[in-house]
C-alpha cells in the first residue's frame, strides 16, 4: 500500500486556498447534479394548488408567444437591415394617423389578450378559493390559530370540544395535523416579527403579522407528509423555521385527535399563563 | 435668461476638481462613485452566491479576512447583511448614481443647449450628500454591535429592536435618508434645469427622449423620496427614541402601539415608482440610442413621450402588488392587479416603438447599440414575467420565492444596468476624450449578456420549484435540497457574469488614460452634446446654440445622398 502512495502524485495542491476553492466548488456541483433533482414544485396537495397551476401554464404560453415574438421582431432586423454600402434606412417618424392607430389597436389587443383574460380569470379564481373564507361556524371547518414566533411555529387546534383558550386544546410547535378533504382555515399572528406561512405544496402563503390577525385558509386533498416553511426574513435562523404538515384520512385523524385532546387535558396546567396565548376566533 | 448663467472658472485643485460645481465635473464624480459601488455591491453578490452554491463552505481568496471569526465561512446573520447591503449599495449608491446621477448631469445641459445645471452649488451639494450617505452606509457595516439584516426593504418589526437585528440598522436608515435627500437635490435641479435653461428653438417635442427619461425620474424622485425618508425617520425613533410608530401595542409592554404595515405602505409607495426611477433613464437613452444606430428617426416619438408620462402617472398608482400576501383586503388586492395590468398598456407601446425603429433601418451594431438592444430582450423577459406576479392568484405561492428575485433583477437591475453600460460607452468619447475599445466593448457585452440571461432564468425555474428568497442555505429542508443543482448552476453563471465586468473595468480604465483621442462626433449623431468640440469647454458652448430640427432626423430625404444625419443646430435643407 505504501508503494502505492508513493507512486500516485501528491494531492497535497488540494489544499492551497487558491486552487483548493474551486475544486470544492466543482466537487459540489457533481454532487449537486448527483442528487435527487427536482425542476418544478411537485405535484399540488390542494385544490388551490391545481388552480395555481392552470393560471400558472396559461400565463407562460400567453408570456411565451409575445416573448417568442419579441425576439423575431428584434432578429429580422439585425439580419436584414445591417449597414451595408449603399443601403439606407427608410425614413419614417411613425407621426401619422395610421402610425398612431396603429400602436393603440396593438397595445389594447395584447392588453387584452395577455392581461384581461388572466385578470378574469384570477378575479374568478381567487372569489372562488382564496378570498372565499369557509364560515367558521360550519363543523367541517377545521379551525387553526397559528402563533409565529422567532423561530418556530405554534399551532393551537380547538380539540374535540372545537372551543379555543381550553384545556383540550392541542398545541404543536412546527408540526401541524389537519384531516383531508376539509377546508383548514388559520386565524395567524405573530409575536415578535413578520413572519409568512409557507405550505409549498398546498400552494399556500400568507403573512403572519404582529399585532394584527391575518386569515386564509386551504383544503388538503391528499394524504401525507408536507412542509412547512417561513417565506418572510425573521432575523438569522429564517431559513430554519421550517415545520411538517400532516394530512391524514378523516378515521386516523378523528383517532389523534382524540387522543391528542386527551392527552392535552392531562397535561393542562391553569398557572402556566405562558402556554394560554389562544384568543377568540375571529370571523 | 440662459446666456448669462455663467459662473467663473476656479483656478485650484480642490475646486476644479474635488468641490466642483461644474455638471461635468459632478458627472464624472457619480460616474466613478457609482461604479465602484457598483463593484463593491457585485462582490458582494458573488459572495451570496458562493454560498449558496457551497453552503458552509469558506469564501475563497479573501474570506478568512472577511469573516475571521468563522474562519471564512459565511455566516446566517452576515448572509442576511450581505443581501441587505447588496440590494441598498446597488440601488441607492449603485445604479442611482451612475444612471441618474453621472448620466443625468452629463447629458441634461449639454443636451438641451446649457451652460450648467440652474443650481450648481445644490448639484455639488447633491454629490458630497450622497457620499457622506455612502460613508453611512458602509460604517453601518463595522458597527460593535452588528451590521443591518432587515432586508434592503427593511420591514419592521424586524428592524425595530424587537426583531433583534445589529445596531447598524439605525446607520443604515440615516445612510437611506441621506441618499434621498441627495436624489431630491438632484431632481430639484433637474427639473427646474430642463424647464428652464432649454436654449432657444429646444421646444418639448425637441428634447432628445433621455432628457425626457430624466425628466420624468426626477419628478418621481422629488415626489416619492420623501415619503421613504419620512418612513426611515420614523424607522430611526423607533430604535433610538423608543417610540413605537411600527411597534403593534401586543408585543410591547404596555402603552400604545403602531403598525408594521404602515412602514411596507410608506416602503412601497416609494418602492414602485423608485422602479421607474431607475428604469425611466435607461428607456430614454434606449429609445435615443435605437434611432441613433438605425440611422432611423424614433418612431412615434410623442407616443413614447406620452408612454413614459403614463408609466411616471400610473407608477404612483400599483404599489399594491408588492404586497399581495400581507393581508390585503380583496377590495384593494384586485384594484392593485387591475392598476398594475393597465401599467404594461405604456410598456408595450415603447417596445411597439422600439421594434417599429429598428425596422428597415441601416443597424450599426456598436457597443452602446448592443446594450441598448439588450434592454429590449431583458426588459421583455422581465416584465412579462411580472405579469405572473402581478396576478395574485399565482402570486400567492411564487411571492417571496426566487420567482421574484429574477422578475426584478431583470426589470429593474439588469434594464438599468445594461442602459448604464449603453450611456457609459456612448458617451465617454464625449466625457473622457478618449474612445473605448469596441473589441472589449463587445466580448464585454456578450460575456455579460448571456450569463445574465442565464442566472435569472434558473431564477424563474428555482422559483416556481418553490424555493424561497433570502434563505443561508437550501440544502437544511427537506423539500428545497432537490433544488441545490439549481443553485449552483445559477452561481457558476453569476460569477462567469462577475468575471466579464473586469472586461469593463480593464476597458474604462485602459480608455481613460490611453485609448485614442476621440474625434468630436465619433457616432455621427445629430443631438446638441456633439455639436461642441471634445473635450467639452467649460462653458459648453461659447455661444448658445439655437435649435432648427429635432434630435432624429436620420436619413431625411432631403438630406441628399451623402449624409444621413444633421444637427439639431442645422436647418433642414428645403
Amino acid at each position: 500500500m505504501s508503494m502505492l502512495k508513493a507512486t500516485l502524485p501528491s494531492l497535497a495542491f488540494l489544499r492551497s486556498r487558491w486552487l483548493g476553492c474551486p475544486l470544492a466548488l466543482m466537487l459540489t456541483s457533481t454532487w449537486a447534479l448527483a442528487q435527487d433533482k427536482r425542476w418544478g414544485p411537485g405535484e399540488a396537495a390542494s385544490d388551490y394548488g391545481y388552480r395555481f397551476h392552470d393560471l400558472f401554464w396559461l400565463i407562460t404560453i400567453l408570456v411565451s408567444v409575445a416573448f417568442a415574438l419579441v425576439v423575431i421582431l428584434l432578429a429580422i432586423p439585425v439580419l436584414r437591415d445591417r449597414e451595408r454600402p449603399g443601403h439606407r434606412a427608410s425614413f419614417d417618424h411613425g407621426k401619422s394617423l395610421h402610425d398612431k392607430r396603429l400602436t393603440a389597436v396593438i397595445s389594447i389587443v395584447i392588453f387584452i389578450i395577455l392581461d384581461a383574460w388572466v385578470l378574469v380569470i384570477a378575479m374568478q379564481d381567487l372569489r372562488e378559493a382564496h378570498w372565499a373564507l369557509p364560515d367558521a361556524e360550519d363543523p367541517q371547518t377545521y379551525r387553526v390559530e397559528v402563533l409565529a414566533q422567532q423561530w418556530a411555529w405554534n399551532f393551537r387546534a380547538p380539540g374535540v370540544d372545537g372551543e379555543f383558550g381550553t384545556a383540550d386544546d392541542i398545541i404543536t410547535i412546527n408540526e401541524l395535523v389537519v384531516p383531508k378533504d376539509r377546508p383548514v382555515s388559520f386565524n395567524m399572528s405573530s409575536k415578535d416579527v413578520i413572519h409568512a406561512l409557507f405550505l409549498p405544496e398546498m400552494r399556500m402563503k400568507m403573512d403572519v403579522n404582529p399585532g394584527s390577525i391575518n386569515k386564509t385558509w386551504f383544503r388538503p386533498i391528499t394524504a401525507g407528509d408536507f412542509t412547512i416553511l417561513c417565506a418572510e426574513l425573521c432575523g438569522f435562523a429564517h431559513y430554519q423555521m421550517s415545520g411538517k404538515l400532516r394530512v391524514l384520512e378523516q378515521g386516523l385523524f378523528n383517532e389523534w385527535e382524540a387522543e391528542a385532546s386527551k392527552l392535552a387535558s392531562t397535561a393542562f396546567d391553569a398557572d402556566d399563563t405562558e402556554a394560554q396565548w389562544a384568543w377568540d376566533w375571529e370571523k | 435668461m440662459t446666456s448669462d448663467h455663467i459662473h467663473p472658472e476656479p483656478t485650484t485643485f480642490l475646486k476644479k476638481h474635488v468641490f466642483s460645481v461644474d455638471h461635468k465635473v459632478i458627472a464624472k464624480q457619480f460616474l466613478w462613485f457609482g461604479l465602484v459601488w457598483l463593484g463593491i455591491g457585485g462582490i458582494m453578490a458573488m459572495m451570496l452566491r458562493w454560498q449558496l452554491a457551497n453552503p458552509g463552505v469558506p469564501v475563497p481568496l479573501f474570506g478568512k479576512l472577511l469573516f475571521p471569526r468563522t474562519s471564512g465561512v459565511i455566516d446566517p446573520a452576515s448572509y442576511n447583511t450581505l443581501f441587505t447591503m447588496h440590494g441598498t449599495i446597488m440601488i441607492f449608491l449603485g445604479l442611482t448614481p451612475a444612471m441618474i446621477g453621472a448620466l443625468g448631469n452629463w447629458s441634461i445641459p449639454l443636451m438641451i443647449g446649457a451652460r450648467d445645471m440652474i443650481f450648481p452649488t445644490l448639484n455639488m451639494l447633491s454629490f458630497w450628500t450622497m457620499v457622506m450617505g455612502g460613508a453611512v452606509g458602509f460604517y453601518s457595516l463595522f458597527v460593535p454591535l452588528g451590521a443591518t439584516e432587515a432586508g434592503w426593504t427593511g420591514y419592521p418589526t424586524l428592524s425595530t429592536t424587537v426583531g433583534g437585528v445589529g445596531q447598524g440598522e439605525t446607520l443604515w436608515a440615516i445612510a437611506v435618508f441621506l441618499i434621498g435627500a441627495s436624489s431630491i437635490m438632484g431632481g430639484i435641479n433637474y427639473i427646474t434645469t430642463v424647464i428652464r435653461l432649454r436654449c432657444p428653438g429646444m421646444n418639448w417635442m425637441r428634447l432628445p427622449l433621455t432628457v425626457w427619461g430624466l425628466f420624468l425620474t426626477s419628478i418621481l424622485n422629488v415626489l416619492f423620496i420623501p415619503v421613504i425618508g419620512s418612513a426611515m425617520i420614523l424607522l430611526v425613533l423607533d430604535r433610538v427614541f423608543g417610540t413605537t410608530f411600527y411597534v403593534p401595542a401586543s408585543i410591547m409592554s404596555g402603552g400604545t402601539g403602531g403598525d408594521p404595515i404602515l412602514y411596507q405602505h410608506l416602503f412601497w409607495i416609494f418602492g414602485h415608482p423608485e422602479v421607474y426611477i431607475l428604469i425611466l433613464p435607461a428607456w430614454g437613452v434606449v429609445c435615443d440610442l435605437l434611432s441613433f444606430f438605425a440611422r432611423k428617426p424614433a418612431f412615434g416619438y410623442r407616443t413614447s413621450v406620452g408612454a413614459m408620462v403614463a408609466v411616471t402617472v400610473l407608477s404612483a398608482v400599483v404599489y399594491g402588488h408588492h404586497m399581495f400576501t400581507t393581508g390585503l383586503s380583496a377590495m384593494l388586492g384586485e384594484s392593485f392587479m387591475l392598476l398594475t395590468m393597465i401599467i404594461s398598456v405604456p410598456a408595450e407601446v415603447l417596445f411597439f416603438n422600439w421594434l417599429h425603429t429598428l425596422w428597415k433601418g441601416n443597424l450599426r451594431l456598436t457597443t452602446p447599440m448592443l446594450f441598448a438592444m439588450s434592454v429590449i430582450f431583458v426588459f421583455g423577459l422581465g416584465g412579462l414575467t411580472g405579469i405572473y406576479l402581478a396576478t395574485i392568484g399565482t402570486d400567492i405561492f411564487l411571492h417571496d420565492t426566487y420567482f421574484v428575485v429574477g422578475h426584478f433583477h431583470l426589470t429593474m437591475a439588469a434594464s438599468a444596468l445594461f442602459g448604464t453600460f449603453a450611456a457609459v460607452y456612448f458617451w465617454f468619447p464625449k466625457m473622457f476624450g478618449r474612445m473605448m475599445s469596441e473589441r472589449l466593448g463587445k466580448l464585454h457585452f456578450w460575456l455579460s449578456f448571456v450569463p445574465l440571461v442565464i442566472v435569472f432564468c434558473i431564477m424563474f425555474i428555482s422559483g416556481y420549484a418553490g424555493m424561497p428568497r433570502r434563505y443561508y442555505d437550501h440544502t437544511s429542508t427537506e423539500y428545497l435540497r432537490p433544488l441545490q443543482h439549481l443553485n449552483v448552476a445559477t452561481s457558476v453563471a453569476a460569477f462567469l457574469l462577475g468575471a466579464a465586468q473586469l472586461i469593463f473595468v480593464y476597458n474604462f480604465i485602459k480608455s481613460r488614460w490611453w485609448g485614442e483621442p476621440a474625434p468630436q462626433n465619433p457616432w455621427e449623431v445629430g443631438t446638441l452634446d456633439w455639436t461642441t468640440e471634445t473635450p467639452v469647454p467649460y462653458y459648453n458652448f461659447k455661444t448658445i446654440p439655437v435649435v432648427q430640427c429635432g434630435p432624429h432626423e436620420f436619413s431625411n430625404p432631403v438630406l441628399g445622398p451623402d449624409t444621413d444625419w444633421i444637427y439639431q443646430t442645422e436647418k433642414l435643407p428645403g
